[in-house]
Formats: C-alpha cells, structure tokens, sequence
C-alpha cells in the first residue's frame, strides 16, 4: 500500500492520474502535461509536493555546517540555499534546500526517497541539537505554487511580503490565515513560492489557490519537463551517491569557506572524469534513460533522464559523457531503441526566459 | 467513455481500420489517445513498406511511453500522414480524422474478418 498525501481524494476528484512515485501515490497529470507545462510558463501552477521530506534542525550554525555542504554559519536569517548531503567520498546522499528561519531554527528541504536516510544521517552526524523529520506521514505538507503570476495568486491570500521577498529568500507567514513557512523557491525556473504547512490547513490552502482563474493543477510529469528545460538534475536518476558535486556540473554550489563531510574528498579528487550535461535534439523524437551514447561510433556514456520539450519543440535530456566532451555544442548519437537520435550538448538552462529571479513582482 | 465509430473494425492493441474499396485508412482509437496521453512525436510508416497483419507499421511517443502502432491487416503502405510530423496532437485531438496514422492497400480481405466489430471492442476497451 503506498503512502498518500492529505490531497490525494482531492487531486484524483479533479482528474488526477495517480502514478507510484517512490512509494507515493501522486498525479502524473490532470488534463495534460503539455498544457500544465504551458500554463507553468505563462500563468501558474500548483503542485503537491507533500511527499518531499523536511528535517527541522535546531542546532548551532557551526555544527550543522559540518554535515550539510552549506555554511549554515553564513546564510542570513530568513535566506535559503541548495546544497548537498555528502557522504566521506563526497557522493551525493541527497541535492537540498536549506532554509535559515532563526538564529539556531533550520529547515532542510530534502527529497522523498531518500528522506529518511538523510534524518538518519544528520541525527548520527550532528554532534549537538535536536533534528525531526517532518512529513506527510506525520502530517507536514507541501504546495509549489509556480508561474510568472504566482505573486498576483498568493498576495490576496497571505501576510507574507512578496515585494520584498527576493529569490531564495523565505519567511514565517499566514496563508488563508494558517501559518506557514513560504519560501521563494521551485523546480521550475518560474517566480514561484513553496509553501509549507500543516495537512489540516493544506485543503483550504489548496482550494484557494486554484479558485484563482490564473492557477491550475499540475502534476510529475509537468514537474519533469519543467525542470529537465532548465537543466536541473533529479535525485536517483540524475545525481546519486555514486555521483559528486563536481561531476554533476554542480561545483557552483560548493564553497569551501567550511570543512563538512566530504570535502576533504571533494578538494582531493581533482578534475572529474566525467561530467552530466544537458542534451538538446533537433528532433521531437525521445531520448530514454538508459539509452547509450555515443561519440565516434564509441559508447561514451548513457542518458539518464528525457522529455519532450513542450516550449522547444525538441527532445531533451541529461547524462553523462566524459569531461572533454561535456562543452555545449558537442554533437553526439543517442542509441534510441528505434534508431540514432542526433543531439548536441546544450547550455543550461534550455529554456532561458525562467522568470524565477525576477525583481519586479506584480502582486495585483 | 471513449468514442467508438460504427463504421470502423478494431484490434486488440487499440489500432481502428476504415475500409473504402482495397485500401485502409489506419490509426489509434480514443481509448488509447486517451491512454497514452499527449503524443509529442509520430514515427511515421515508411511507404512502400510491406506490412504482415499484426507487424509494427510506425510508433507513437506519448510523454509517457513509446508504443508500437500495429498493421490491422497486411499490405502495402501507400501514405504517411505527413501533418503529424509537426502536429502530432493532431492524434489526441482527433485521432478518427485528421489524426489518422497512415494507409494501406489491403493484400488480403479475409483478413478483415479476423478484426474486432465496435461491439466487440467495445468490450475489450471496458475491460482495460
């Protein structure tokens, strides 16, 4: 029997397609992932994303900058930042979001699968303060409200200052009068807020969001094509811990201004091998992960995830080639079941007009 | 529920055949437009291809899957619809008309009898 979130009769009411995700019963789509991603980039969405995890960690700054690549010490109060659970060997336990809410109160946004590892591996390895593993089971939930109105739809519902709340920024604030933790973060490269909350506030909430004309709902398969157009990786398929930082193409978000664990190995392992890069075809046919690459009639690496790219037209994808191929504009072969799919190594993001680091918030 | 033209014979694998004269006219029903969800691409069938009934005579790729479109019966393939080639919602939208996969002229007409009526599949559609 897989875990359910508090909107699971609710999604399937307005037509959801639930699939298995990771033990999670959740909509792949309502009415179709080609218009829900459309409607992403040009009004808004809202997804449920309550099977994600959460670890609320009250500790001192310089001892949960030991476990998290992160420097909890130099985050702001009230700023968020994507980081890495890694283990010794610096391979990625989990890719993060953590949340400075007080001097001594953190939130780390951290994915479903490996959830309850990760509170199993903070708890071990954070040498003093108090972690809980907030989530749907216990009754936290999750909504991404994304889209470049996603201001205009929250501001009549929330006390949160969304003018002033920049990217990466997150506050404590009312939404339909429950409190909950809004952050300006996504997986969309849209304007977008993820909002955090209790399961009984989580249906009024929803309800509100979408009786907004602009709003509709979305789900995983959105969520994937939205998020492979800006190139960013997902956890298990894109990135895992046989995976480091540097040869996901993630090294911009190490800074070595802490020690943590991994880093020792990170600064020893030099240039990687190796590297993930986004591909772009000039067709509409589909890369599949597992799908050989090849360069020069040699195998040099595998797709590892792929979508059709509603604002390209295109097929797109990620996954791994060596480093000296891994520069945008490298042509390469797909081993396609079907046949050779050209594709080229792109630039990310692919989709460059996120609005996701807008300044200029419109909130009516 | 989907919509089942009277007028069409039907496969198992959700393929529909319009017969005029000795060339059919083949494509996906709306259970399986509906089934695959949004078709992002149309693998069109090669003309001049000779096709046995129940072979592969093109693919469709959905946001969710690949799928073999199969012949209902054997023949020669004599036209692709080429407007899928850019529009492949053309299958979602319309998957009886303008949505159609491609043509074949028919070798055998006993083979026909070996298809699906609207009824019958009718019922293999309920039972998916």
């Amino acid at each position: 029997m897989n875990q359910r979130t508090a909107l699971y009769a609710e999604q399937l009411r307005l037509g959801g397609r639930m699939v298995d995700f990771h033990g999670w019963d959740l909509p792949v789509q309502f009415e179709s992932i080609l218009t829900e991603h459309l409607h992403c980039r040009e009004a808004a969405v809202v997804f449920d994303t309550s099977h994600m995890g959460q670890l609320r960690i009250r500790a001192r700054p310089s001892a949960l900058a030991r476990v998290t690549t992160q420097n909890a010490g130099a985050l702001a109060v009230g700023r968020c930042q994507y980081g890495f659970l890694l283990n010794e060997a610096a391979g990625i336990l989990d890719d993060t979001i953590l949340m400075r809410l007080g001097d001594e109160d953190f939130l780390l946004v951290v994915n479903a699968a490996p959830a309850a590892g990760d509170f199993a591996w903070v708890r071990t390895h954070l040498s003093e303060g108090d972690v809980v593993l907030q989530s749907a089971d216990g009754g936290w939930c999750k909504l991404d409200l994304q889209g470049p109105k996603s201001a205009q739809v929250l501001a009549p519902l929330t006390d949160a200052p969304l003018r002033s709340l920049g990217y990466y920024h997150v506050v404590q604030a009312r939404v339909c009068g429950h409190p909950c933790i809004v952050s300006r973060t996504g997986y969309t490269g849209e304007l977008g807020y993820e909002i955090i909350c209790g399961a009984e506030s989580v249906p009024t909430i929803y309800g509100e969001l979408l009786a907004s004309d602009l709003v509709t709902p979305a789900g995983l398969g959105a969520r994937d094509s939205l998020r492979l157009e800006m190139g960013y990786p997902l956890y298990g398929d894109d990135i895992d811990a046989g995976t480091t930082p540097f040869e996901a193409s993630l090294g911009g978000f190490i800074r070595f201004d802490h020690d943590f664990i991994g880093s020792a190995a990170l600064r020893a392992a030099g240039e990687p091998q190796r590297r993930r890069v986004a591909f772009a075809a000039a067709s509409r046919q589909k890369a599949w992960a597992g799908n050989e690459i090849e360069h020069n009639g040699h195998a040099v690496g595998r797709i590892t995830t792929a979508a059709f790219s509603p604002s390209l037209q295109v097929s797109i994808a990620q996954g791994y080639v060596p480093a000296d191929l891994a520069t945008p504009g490298a042509e390469l072969i797909v081993k396609t079941p079907r046949r050779d799919l050209p594709v080229a190594v792109a630039h990310r993001p692919l989709y460059k007009h996120g609005t996701c680091r807008t300044k200029e918030i419109r909130t009516t | 529920m989907s919509t089942i033209p009277p007028e069409l014979l039907y496969t198992e694998d959700h393929e529909w055949i319009r017969v005029e004269g000795d060339v059919g006219t083949v494509g996906i029903t709306d259970y399986a437009q509906h089934a695959l969800g949004d078709i992002t691409y149309v693998d069109l069938a090669q003309v001049g291809a000779e096709v046995a009934q129940g072979e592969e005579a093109c693919a469709i790729e959905s946001c969710k899957a690949a799928s073999s479109v199969f012949a209902p019966v054997g023949g020669r393939i004599v036209e692709a619809n080429a407007e899928l080639a850019d529009d492949p919602g053309r299958v979602n939208a319309d998957c009886y008309g303008a949505g159609w996969l491609y043509k074949l002229a028919i070798a055998s007409e006993a083979e026909l009898s070996k298809l699906k009526t609207p009824a019958d599949y009718e019922q293999i559609a309920a039972k998916d």
